[in-house]
């Protein structure tokens, strides 16, 4: 079976220093993977690679095996891709129904209003509908953020951090929404959260100094001496990615 | 339903003033309402484009005077004004197209393209200034250099060119062409395209990780708005004749003054704004030495310090722009 | 032979007048991420400044170089202190605020001095490149041109008050920190941004003539010279004077003038689409 997404030797060089070094792995339909490491790692950097904001030094992106590689960010979305951002990226001056209508954008007007109606329903934020963006609560945002992402049902979906800045209530609230969203949809989760990852992941891969260090099943993944380590801060073997 | 409201109510008012206002004033007066009138659409194409394409131009002016002087070559040289119009909007649209292709596909940024725009318009003024004597000519109508084009002709009845439009009757041609853009704006707004739009100014990033390709968009807003200014080129041109000066910086500020003093992110404030602001500088140029382009300054400098959210929305306590969607309707 | 010197020299002085017109609004915008849009009028004053000082019996070169920066950089220190400071970190604003302050100051001076061309000819005459003459005048904006490049240059890399300012644009909390008030270099920094606009002024009033609207026809090049040298505001300067300059000088040999002008915007331009961080984006990235 052809894998929904997946990088080829993904390398991204910003001068001398290589933030993505040579990562390759591969997703699934309906897979849940969580992407984690600590900070510097190269995690965010990888997103932007596969979420079209950077364009990688070298290596492939391939989405049902077609490449995909440098495609700008509207192409990639096209494709059934949400995508969602780490700090909440929102339309501060629209009402949450405006901005759902607004990821909606193959339906008519009155459809795309009744689904969005329906993926606010969902989320549980459907008393919000009217209300203005700029106006919400933190968590609140981060919901319509969800619901602008998931409305228009993408085959994929790429979290970035989905949990920043949340408290303990929203984020259990977040690990059950996101294990509902994939019944349907495939989801990479984008995390440094380990308590979090071990609510809701299946498989881990996990990334150090801009390579993938192990990728496995989540309980041996964290039952892995070098995956502590890694958090821990050591040195761990496969190192000194940066060069200058 | 609001902006249904404010359609009726701009019809209403622009029907008082095609009624009354030839009857109250003096030649000389309503020719200088009907330039008053076209600098309303010039300031109505900025409020598109800046208001809420979030588009940084800086040189509406160069539309303005492009559509100006192809409407005045175009009229001069077919020796009839019907299809004079429509080049006097295609005249600017096009090279907004292309100028706005170079800068949305190149992904240039905010203040780049203030740069850009605003180095295009100085050169447009540097150019039409240059073009005096008699090898500067299209067809058979004379560039003119810095004196401009006097012999512009004013509109006259569609397919009659023998018969031209008095002042009277341009006046209320301006009037409806004000409303009609001011309709259409609406409209725009209204529409999928005008949302989005919209969307892209609050969130770039997001709307594009929507789907959306942004570029598309802004050039598309970037060019209505072009085609606008280029209306009010061939407004103006048919009040005063066209000259260098409809390119010069002067202007390109005033109109950038117009949406700030109005309010950004409404159509109808810049309306007023070039209105009030108008009638400003033509009771300063009254004045013994007081330059007009010093109190136009001025205003500029204390609009930004003091009201960045407009002067006449902050007076009328209107934060209408905060409230979810006004953008949007 | 001596055509081809002559050209050059043309070309040489082309290039030293647009770095000496874009310097000071570099300086400004490297340094504070600030773009003036009322640079223009900066150097009209400059101009007024040296032409007024000399009918009152100055000595030219006095009046030139140093009573026109001074002048402009204290109008430039009014300015920071009673516009530009406010609007730190809000660009846009700050270019809508240049703007109006370039309308005013031009309403202004033609109220004063009406709005008539005032001049005064080159001073130094002329010397022969082979069969032809050329300005000496012109040798003396080139060299000034170098001189300002490393004079620059100079105070930046080797003066603590460079070092200051270099520090505080890099980081201005962690200067903060270090007992720096951030202010006062933004403060200096504009001035001397100013004063050397002023001076660039004066040094160009020769050639153009003193008008109270002569600043409109130099922002636009020196505006695009400055985004298209990008992020490195000596080197990019430079770089972008040299290769616009040159461009505008041969188109003006080959057309007219203004035909040279348009030539350099699209030459802008096109660069602007290959390289959109400007020529220091890609090259001498190190450079100050």
């Amino acid at each position: 079976m052809t894998p929904l997404l997946a990088t080829e030797h993904l390398t991204m060089r910003f001068g001398g220093v290589v933030a993505v070094d040579d990562v390759s792995f591969t997703v699934n339909a309906g897979e849940l993977r969580c992407l984690i490491g600590p900070n510097g790692a190269g995690k965010s950097t990888l997103f932007k690679c596969l979420t079209g904001q950077l364009r990688p030094s070298a290596g492939r992106i391939l989405w049902r095996g077609r490449d995909i590689t440098g495609w700008d960010s509207f192409a990639i979305a096209r494709l059934g891709i949400g995508i969602k951002t780490q700090v909440p990226s929102l339309f501060d001056g629209l009402s949450v129904l405006e901005s759902v209508r607004l990821a909606l954008r193959r339906e008519t007007r009155e459809r795309a209003r009744i689904q969005a109606m329906a993926t606010l329903d969902r989320l549980g934020i459907a008393d919000l509908a009217l209300r203005q963006v700029a106006l919400l609560a933190h968590g609140q945002r981060q919901l319509v953020e969800f619901a602008m992402v998931v409305a228009p049902e993408p085959e994929i979906i790429i979290l970035d951090e989905p949990t920043a800045g949340m408290s303990a209530e929203e984020t259990a609230r977040a690990a059950r929404l996101i294990r509902e969203l994939n019944a349907q949809h495939a989801i990479i989760v984008v995390e440094h959260d380990m308590k979090f990852i071990r609510a809701i992941a299946k498989t881990v891969t996990v990334l150090h100094q801009g390579r993938v260090l192990i990728e496995d099943d989540v309980e041996r993944v964290l039952a892995d001496r070098r995956v502590h380590d890694v958090y821990l801060g050591k040195a761990v073997a496969p190192q000194q990615q940066v060069t200058v | 339903m609001r902006s249904a409201f404010e359609i009726i109510a701009a019809i209403i008012v622009a029907l008082a003033a095609m009624f009354m206002l030839p009857r109250i004033l003096e030649l000389f007066a309503l020719i200088n309402a009907t330039v008053y009138v076209s600098m309303a659409v010039l300031a109505l194409s900025l409020a598109l484009v800046w208001g809420f394409g979030g588009i940084l131009c800086f040189g509406q002016a160069a539309f303005f005077g492009l559509g100006g002087y192809a409407y005045a070559v175009a009229a001069i040289n077919f020796a009839d004004t019907t299809l004079a119009v429509p080049v006097a909007l295609a005249v600017p649209a096009l090279v907004a197209a292309a100028l706005g292709y170079v800068m949305f596909f190149g992904r240039i940024s905010d203040v780049y393209m203030g740069a850009i725009t605003l180095t295009l318009t100085l050169i447009l003024f540097n150019f039409v200034n240059s073009t005096a004597g008699d090898q500067w000519r299209i067809g058979a109508a004379p560039l003119g250099g810095f004196n401009g084009i006097p012999a512009t002709p004013p509109l006259n009845f569609p397919g009659d060119p023998g018969n031209p439009l008095p002042p009277e009757t341009i006046f209320l041609v301006a009037v409806f062409a004000l409303l009609l853009c001011y309709i259409l704006a609406k409209l725009t707004l209204r529409s999928r395209f005008g949302r989005i739009c919209v969307a892209i100014r609050e969130n770039e990033r997001r709307a594009e990780l929507l789907g959306y390709d942004v570029r598309f968009y802004k050039l598309g807003i970037f060019t209505l708005g072009a085609a606008m200014a280029g209306l009010a080129g061939m407004l103006f041109a048919n009040c005063v004749f066209v000259s260098p000066t409809m390119f010069s910086l002067f202007y390109s500020g005033q109109i950038i003054i117009w949406v700030m003093v109005g309010g950004l992110g409404t159509l109808i404030g810049p309306v007023i704004g070039a209105i009030l602001l108008n009638l400003l500088t033509t009771w300063a140029g009254t004045l013994p030495d007081i330059n007009p382009s010093l109190i136009l300054g001025v205003v500029l400098v204390l609009a930004v310090l003091m009201v960045p959210k407009g002067v006449l929305p902050s007076l009328t306590g209107g934060l209408g722009r905060l409230r979810p969607g006004s953008g949007a309707r | 032979m001596d055509i081809f010197l002559a050209v050059g020299f043309q070309v040489l002085s082309g290039i030293a007048t647009l770095f000496i017109t874009s310097l000071g609004l570099a300086i400004i915008f490297g340094m504070m991420r600030v773009i003036n849009l009322a640079h223009g009028e900066f150097l009209m004053l400059g101009a007024y400044a040296a032409i007024l000082s000399a009918r009152a019996g100055l000595n030219i070169w006095l009046a030139m170089l140093v009573v026109a920066p001074l002048v402009v950089g204290v109008i430039g220190l009014i300015v920071e202190r009673l516009i530009i400071r406010r609007l730190y970190g809000r660009m846009i604003d700050t270019m809508l605020a240049t703007w109006g302050l370039s309308l005013a100051l031009i309403g202004a001076v033609t109220m004063i001095f009406g709005n008539t061309v005032a001049g005064f000819s080159a001073p130094l005459g002329s010397f022969a490149i082979g069969g032809f003459t050329a300005s000496a005048y012109a040798l003396f904006l080139i060299f000034a041109a170098i001189f300002m490049l490393f004079g620059v240059w100079i105070v930046l890399r080797f003066t603590s008050a460079g070092l200051i300012a270099r520090g505080t644009m890099q980081n201005a909390e962690m200067a903060a920190a270090l007992g720096v008030a951030p202010e006062r270099v933004y403060a200096v920094t504009f001035a001397a941004g100013s004063a050397l606009s002023g001076l660039a002024g004066a040094l160009i009033a020769p050639f153009s003539g003193v008008v109270p609207t002569m600043g409109t026809s130099y922002i636009a090049k020196a505006f695009i010279t400055v985004i298209t040298g990008g992020a490195a505001m000596l080197a990019g300067t430079f770089s972008a004077s040299f290769l616009l300059g040159a461009v505008s000088t041969f188109g003006t040999f080959a057309t007219t003038p203004v035909f040279g002008e348009v030539m350099m915007l699209a030459v802008a331009i096109v660069l602007l689409r290959l390289l959109p961080q400007g020529i220091t984006g890609r090259f001498f990235r190190r450079a100050l």
